[in-house]
């Protein structure tokens, strides 16, 4: 069931999304959070620059996408607040039914029981695909465990793109041509400087990776070192329980896999789409990470 | 009697040898003076491997057999008079020393001969490449595939334990632009102060191969499946290029799913198609339970948009007729015909369950987003189901069916 309800002083909408039934059920704590869509530009691993939108704790401007975390049973209470100049949306995906509209510096709530453990893509659906080519997706990891974990927002850019949209052109779906590939909007040699992205661990540990594909390609995600398996696919479910090296995503698929390693070493972890491996051409600045596991 | 405990599991380690593991030494040369001829007699320049200093560089490389256990001491004697080369072991889980990772392992320079060391891990699929500016050296040919037998070198067995087959084959898929071979980038110059190399800007392939081959040589070089009713073919696949494959089977092949990137599936799959991403790799079984004449189509798509952007065809010819005797007894526990294909409105389904069962379903368009669920409780034998698809865009589904002990997909064409 889905309850809406305008709080006219604040001038926001209370959009509360429960699943009926579960609410009876519910043991979790309730995450507080608030998003803001930011616009600025995204400084390429080369210099370049790229007008771009993104949804960030505060005010201030991130070139990554806030991860937002729970565990299973949690409620999400969550603002989201439009600072820029043009009318955004919200949607979780494959878990609110319908998007909110937010104006021009306006803000929407909304309260959001997770019950299943999983990795979710939230999004700004508007202008789609556009909004969300722009940058506007991120990540929503339920957790059904306390191990280590780690978070790629998997995204590539066409810089042309990103330049004629903002300006109001328009670009074919069919001519995708992109030149950078960012995780957490970071590309080698930056991708090891995020904690959050850069896998580290022990021999022996269980190691969880939640990876959402936010771009429009589809990426082959390759270990060195080590098999992982399939606990979480967003697009197949059947693919679950399966030990593989290399993985492909599909645009708007999320996945969550374990890794537990069995020996100590630095390995690469890197799209096998070796074109992706790049930016703007320069060999390897594209998504090429390293695993460090300590003995 | 300790000694004599000892002296017993020496024995019996003895005795074991000649099934289990052996030591294998093997010697590579990596090259780049190759020049190949593709399929319309295009000569392009490549780099590559070979197990003699005087053989032709050939696409893919040569395929590297071991068995499972074997303590393998792999050379490198790099005679490439330019750039550095490595190996990497893709998907054998080798340690770091020997990873093949410039930087994190060890290079091996133009006249330098280094080894590899490593134990062949679970029987299956493998690759092997440089991973020196791999985008230009893979695509400048420098890969082959590592197949890992049982550990009793068993050629009739998929793993220890696994299925047993008749004959196995195995195709490696890949591009080539032709761009990307010209002299200047297949003998670039090397400066090992420099982390970064600059790649050609656009990757727009004008071939597309099957262990190098395409077009009308995937008839003969082994490629095309020749085959008895009834035999069972283990075919290895795996994707080296920089474009998905998409391997649409002839359903009266009843492939069946069976393992990936070296690994059993965890549950058997069938279908009769199988999507293969850039260094992916999938094992299937295939058995025809009546003769054909048909073939089976490799698309080639662009990872950015997801459109064709080729299709090769390899002819299979299965021969010879049935006795009821010889009919296989491992009846899969669900099959499924789907008519008409292409369809306009609406599509049948003729259902045929070994057991009465709950059947999930579900339809999936090309980026494999489901379009459509459903739930039924059929009897054992032969049911009718009927799909309206009229809301259903044009362009090709899948429709993938569950019982509680398999899967089966089934591709659709809908046409409006």
């Amino acid at each position: 069931m889905i309850h809406n309800r305008l709080c006219s002083g604040l001038k926001v909408m209370l959009v509360v999304l429960v699943f009926s039934g579960l609410l009876e059920d519910a043991k979790g704590i309730t995450l507080v959070e608030k998003l803001y869509i930011n616009r600025d530009s995204m400084e390429m691993v080369t210099g370049d620059k790229l007008p771009y939108l993104v949804f960030n704790r505060s005010t201030n401007f991130e070139q990554q996408n806030a991860v937002l975390e729970l565990a299973v049973g949690d409620t999400l209470d969550l603002w989201i607040i439009n600072t820029d100049t043009a009318t955004h949306g919200f949607q979780i995906k494959s878990i609110m039914g319908t998007s909110l509209s937010i104006p021009a510096g306006d803000s929407v709530h909304l309260v959001q029981e997770f019950s299943n453990e999983g990795v979710y893509i939230y999004h700004d659906p508007q202008q789609y695909p556009y909004n969300l080519y722009l940058g506007l997706g991120g990540m929503i990891y339920v957790k059904n465990h306390l191990h280590e974990r780690f978070y790629w927002n998997m995204k590539e850019h066409a810089s042309n793109w990103n330049t004629t949209l903002v300006n109001g052109g328009t670009v074919s779906l069919n001519n995708y041509k992109p030149d950078y590939f960012t995780i957490n909007g970071n590309s080698h040699p930056d991708i090891n400087a995020d904690s959050t992205a850069r896998i580290e661990g022990n021999v022996g540990d269980t190691l969880i990776l939640c990876i959402a594909n936010t771009g429009r390609g589809i990426h082959s995600i390759h270990f060195h070192g080590y098999h992982a398996e399939i606990l979480y696919s967003s697009k197949h479910s059947h693919h679950v329980g399966r030990s593989k090296d290399t993985f492909p995503i599909y645009p708007m698929e999320t996945l969550e896999l374990r890794l537990v390693p069995d020996k100590p070493g630095e390995y690469p972890v890197h799209d096998h789409n070796l074109v992706a491996i790049s930016a703007n051409s320069i060999y390897p600045n594209g998504m090429f990470s390293t695993i460090l596991i300590a003995p | 009697m300790k000694n004599i405990i000892i002296l017993a599991l020496l024995l019996s380690l003895c005795c074991c040898k000649e099934v289990r593991a052996q030591i294998v030494n093997q010697l590579l040369f990596s090259k780049t003076n190759g020049v190949y001829a593709m399929w319309d007699g295009t000569l392009v320049k490549t780099m590559g491997y070979s197990t003699t200093l005087s053989a032709n560089i050939d696409l893919p490389s040569p395929t590297l057999v071991y068995n499972q256990g074997d303590s393998v001491k792999l050379t490198l004697w790099n005679k490439s008079q330019g750039a550095p080369h490595t190996i990497h072991l893709h998907g054998l889980d080798v340690d770091q020393q020997n990873d093949g990772v410039p930087q994190l392992s060890f290079t091996v320079h133009h006249d330098e001969k280094k080894d590899y060391h490593f134990v062949a891990p679970h029987a299956g699929t493998y690759i092997y490449h440089c991973h020196v500016v791999s985008t230009v050296h893979v695509q400048g040919g420098m890969y082959g595939m590592i197949i890992v037998r049982p550990t009793n070198g068993s050629t009739t067995q998929t793993w220890d334990n696994g299925y047993t087959y008749d004959q196995d084959m195995a195709w490696m898929m890949s591009e080539v632009d032709t761009t990307w071979h010209h002299d200047t980038i297949i003998n670039h110059t090397h400066d090992t102060s420099q982390t970064t190399h600059t790649l050609p800007t656009n990757y727009t392939p004008q071939y597309f191969l099957v262990n190098g081959k395409s077009e009308q040589q995937l008839s003969g070089a082994g490629l095309a499946v020749n085959a008895n009713v009834n035999e069972k073919i283990y075919l290895r696949l795996a994707n080296i290029g920089y474009y998905g494959n998409r391997i649409v089977l002839p359903s009266a092949l009843n492939t069946k799913i069976i393992s990936s990137d070296g690994r059993p599936l965890p549950n058997l799959e069938q279908s009769d198609t199988v999507m293969l991403f850039p260094g992916e790799r999938y094992g299937l079984l295939l058995e025809a339970t009546g003769a054909i004449t048909d073939s089976i189509q490799i698309e080639y798509f662009d990872l950015n948009t997801q459109a064709i952007q080729n299709t090769q065809n390899v002819p299979v010819q299965i021969s010879g007729t049935v006795a009821v005797a010889e009919l296989s007894n491992e009846q899969p526990s669900i099959s499924c015909s789907v008519w008409p294909n292409p369809a306009n409105t609406q599509v049948h389904l003729n259902v045929a369950l070994l057991q009465s069962e709950l059947l999930n379903g579900e339809l999936l368009d090309i980026n494999g987003r489901m379009v459509h669920q459903f739930s039924t409780f059929l009897a054992k034998g032969n049911t009718s189901l009927t799909l309206p698809i009229t809301e259903l865009g044009t362009g090709v589904y899948f429709l993938k069916l569950k019982t509680s002990a398999e899967q089966l997909v089934k591709k659709l064409i809908v046409e409006h």
